[in-house]
């Protein structure tokens, strides 16, 4: 068993961490994040131009719809779930934000799509909590139920988007940085702060962890994995914001297979998916890796075919090394 | 054994050492099993059993000294190697496929086949019920091994090591999951081992058993041993005192200040699990929950915490009927429950030890909707002090501290919800003597500071060490009560097994 292990060894522990331990302790608070840089100062040998303002802000442009679904995705990871709705939930708000702008005001459109989104999330987690559903199922009929809504609200058109003040959300720029950028920012640091300084965020990392356990303790755990699913239907939803707003346009094909890259920048940023374990710092910075990836790939022409092979292996080598060091 | 010359021994290991970085776990340890041997390994938690275990079962290599098997040197290089030499480690965690049948389990990797490749499922049944015969194992082979009890499992997971060729068995504390009677039947199962020559290294930390099974016993101590001697020669404060360094200090009972009841139960009964069960436990008073593995004591303890709904009867707290929906409501009316299963119910096993104290009671540590994280480190860092529990640090991950620290931490975790009744199933199973007194000087505290306490136990020693009046469940019932002075090992175990 674990007395084997320095820190069960009598108030000594501290000093004699074994290499291992630390090992796996800078893998698991800083190696990510050492990754990133290392992938920087890689990029920016490989190319000139990765360093320069405007790159660097169409990476923060281009990662931002991606990067918010996923924050919302780290919530329900946490709880050991998996919500493989969130791209058909952004189309779904993306077609209502069209749609509702064509007659109504912005004021209007954004609190309604984002509602709706809530709503379809609330649906996944009655679904996941009190029904029983395992979320992958839910969640993998949400992706199919949502993605028909869109389609049938649009009738298979898309709706344009005239609206100019819309148009600027996602395009344009405050204090130099893109709005998107700030968007994902704002819902990074409410998020953060959730989930590390609110009994709520405590509880969904307790509920991840050893659900039998936190119910034993007295956490809501219904309720709380209840509300974990309306998180990330509604994070959709703002994710969806900026997508119609960028591409002025209310497409029902938006966000197809974004769950996917979602789910991948969070295990990439090191969360893990047997729940528990985890954060969304991390899932920025595998937001980030994945971008920059993508970005210095483009950058030194490199076939978008063979890009595709990079960001695979990338995922799978990623949770290999957090798997290895979690062991240790 | 004295006499023996070496080629006589099974297993002659000496001077086993084992290091973890800078942290010597196993220092220069000898140990030798004769064939038909049955050696007890004693030891707190931490004192290097595990790891000894981990070294004959191929798991760890050590860093120094030399095995011998039957007089000659062997190395082992992984588990398989050990199982290569007739080594098997059964483990308290069964490594059986719940889906699969006894008999499957029992071939399992290496199947008999027929003359076409195929599995020879007859010849397969015949050498297991064999098997089984031989070694007085009464289980329908067929059926597949989840849905038979662990006790069985465990039989099973024996009977396979001897199918086989097993020379040497090490059990890694298999009584720890058995009632009484069972434990009867696993220690005749081992008498049989014993006369066909099979040694073992039994461990456990219930010394009793080893003064009925061992013929000799060996004590780690931090990593080092501190004797070997026949078990005729010896007695239990000897093994205790060779365990934790020092004289035990015998336990006088304190009488304690009894108040007004708080918890009551009048005829609560639960469908299936119990009947009319009534009690009273009072402000500062323990009282012990005893009986057989079954009687329905935990599912009591389930039915006054709210997980289990009760279908008739009055529970009262204070004197006010209550009905409780869940842990939720249990927690806030003032009543903890540890869990007899850590594993499965208590720990949040990859979140630190921090956290795990005070996740019954978020809202203690709450202002205005946020955390208020200084007074969370505060309550731990007095929880720390106060149960002794030893850890790097609040953010060392629970799971890397021992089994008494881990219990400590959920003990500690009970307290935060300020509770007044407080409910412990086995306290102190998987824990070691000296957490173990920690832990009963913890419980009695609480009781002197006016807390209304009931101990569920499968250890007589534990229950009545403990508790100012004894309740004995037998099938979903109460069978007895009895008060301190007449409750004895053969008072309660009558009651617990006798209509």
């Amino acid at each position: 068993m674990s007395e084997t292990t320095p820190s069960s060894r009598p108030r000594d522990g501290a000093g004699t961490r074994s290499r291992q331990q630390i090992f796996s302790a800078l893998i698991g608070r800083t190696g990510v994040l050492a990754a990133l840089i290392l992938l920087i100062i890689v990029s920016s040998f490989l190319n000139d131009r990765f360093l320069s303002v405007p790159n660097l802000m169409n990476v923060l442009r281009q990662v931002s719809i991606v990067g918010i679904l996923a924050v919302g995705m780290t919530f329900v990871i946490l709880t050991k779930g998996i919500d493989l709705s969130v791209g058909s939930i952004l189309g779904v708000s993306v077609v209502l934000f069209a749609g509702i702008l064509e007659t109504q005001s912005m004021a209007v459109a954004i609190p309604l799509g984002i509602l709706a989104a809530m709503a379809l999330g609330l649906v996944n987690g009655l679904g996941v909590a009190f029904a029983g559903i395992p979320p992958f199922i839910m969640t993998l009929g949400m992706l199919s139920f949502a993605r028909g809504l869109a389609f049938i609200y649009t009738g298979g058109t898309p709706i344009p988007i005239l609206d100019e003040a819309f148009f600027n959300l996602g395009n344009g720029y405050t204090f130099g940085v893109p709005n998107p950028t700030l968007i994902l920012l704002g819902t990074l640091l409410v998020s953060g702060f959730v989930l590390t300084q609110t009994p709520f965020g405590r509880s969904v990392y307790a509920i991840g962890s050893n659900e039998d356990a936190a119910r034993l303790s007295g956490v809501p755990v219904g309720l709380y994995t209840t509300i974990v699913y309306v998180i990330s239907g509604g994070v959709a939803g703002i994710s969806g914001l900026v997508y119609a707003s960028q591409l002025s346009v209310g497409t029902p094909i938006a966000g197809q297979a974004y769950e996917l890259d979602a789910i991948a920048a969070v295990v990439v940023g090191g969360t893990s998916l047997f729940g528990g374990k985890g954060s969304v710092t991390g899932t920025l910075i595998g937001t980030l890796i994945i971008g920059v990836l993508a970005n210095i790939l483009n950058l030194t022409g490199v076939d978008p075919f063979v890009q595709q092979l990079f960001k695979g292996a990338l995922i799978v080598v990623a949770v290999f090394i957090m798997a290895r060091s979690s062991r240790a | 054994m004295r006499g023996a010359t070496m080629t006589d021994l099974l297993l002659d290991a000496r001077g086993l050492t084992k290091r973890f970085g800078d942290n010597v776990v196993l220092r220069d340890v000898d140990l030798s099993v004769a064939p038909g041997e049955v050696h007890a390994i004693v030891g707190e938690n931490g004192a290097g059993k595990s790891t000894l275990i981990k070294i004959l079962g191929g798991v760890h290599r050590a860093d120094g000294g030399s095995m011998r098997l039957e007089g000659r040197e062997i190395s082992l290089s992984s588990p398989q190697a050990a199982l290569d030499h007739g080594i098997v480690v059964i483990h308290q965690e069964l490594s059986l496929a719940p889906h699969l049948t006894t008999v499957e389990n029992i071939f399992l990797g290496h199947f008999l086949r027929n003359a076409f490749g195929m599995l020879d499922h007859r010849r397969m049944r015949a050498r297991t019920d064999e098997l089984l015969k031989r070694l007085s194992i009464d289980i329908d082979p067929t059926i597949p091994v989840g849905r038979l009890s662990i006790a069985q499992q465990q039989m099973i997971e024996i009977a396979k090591a001897i199918s086989v060729r097993a020379k040497l068995l090490i059990l890694d504390e298999p009584t720890a999951v058995l009632d009484a009677n069972r434990v009867d039947t696993l220690f005749e199962l081992i008498g049989r081992l014993k006369s066909e020559g099979i040694g073992v290294v039994f461990i456990s930390h219930h010394l009793e058993e080893i003064f009925r099974i061992a013929d000799r016993v060996t004590v780690l101590r931090d990593g080092s041993r501190t004797g070997t001697e026949p078990v005729r020669d010896v007695d239990h404060d000897w093994l205790v005192s060779r365990m934790i360094g020092r004289e035990f200090e015998s336990y006088t009972s304190k009488q304690r200040q009894r108040g007004e009841v708080v918890l009551e139960l009048e005829g609560l009964s639960s469908e299936g699990a119990f009947e009319a069960i009534s009690l009273q436990v009072r402000a500062g008073e323990i009282v012990g929950l005893a009986g057989l593995i079954g009687a329905g004591r935990t599912e009591v303890a389930q039915a006054i915490f709210g997980v289990r709904k009760h279908s008739g009867g009055t529970m009262r707290l204070n004197g006010a009927a209550v009905r409780l929906s869940g842990p939720r409501a249990a927690t806030r009316r003032g009543i903890a429950y540890v869990s007899e299963d850590r594993k499965a119910f208590g720990l949040l096993p990859n979140r630190p030890v921090r956290e795990n104290m005070t996740i019954s009671n978020l809202a203690r540590f709450t202002s205005f909707g946020v955390l208020r994280l200084s007074r969370e480190r505060a309550f731990v860092r007095e929880q720390i002090e106060e149960l002794d529990i030893r850890l790097s640090g609040m953010q060392a991950t629970i799971s890397t501290l021992s089994g008494g620290n881990q219990q400590k931490a959920l003990l500690g975790r009970a307290l935060a919800g300020r509770p007044k009744v407080l409910i412990f199933d086995e306290p102190t199973r998987g824990v070691d003597i000296g957490a173990k007194r920690e832990i009963y000087r913890f419980i009695e505290d609480l009781a002197e500071e006016g807390a209304a306490i009931l101990v569920i136990s499968s250890e007589m020693e534990e229950v009545i060490r403990l508790s100012d009046r004894i309740i004995v469940m037998r099938s979903g019932r109460v069978a007895a009560e009895l008060q301190r002075a007449e409750a004895s090992e053969e008072t309660i175990m009558r009651a617990a097994t006798m209509a």
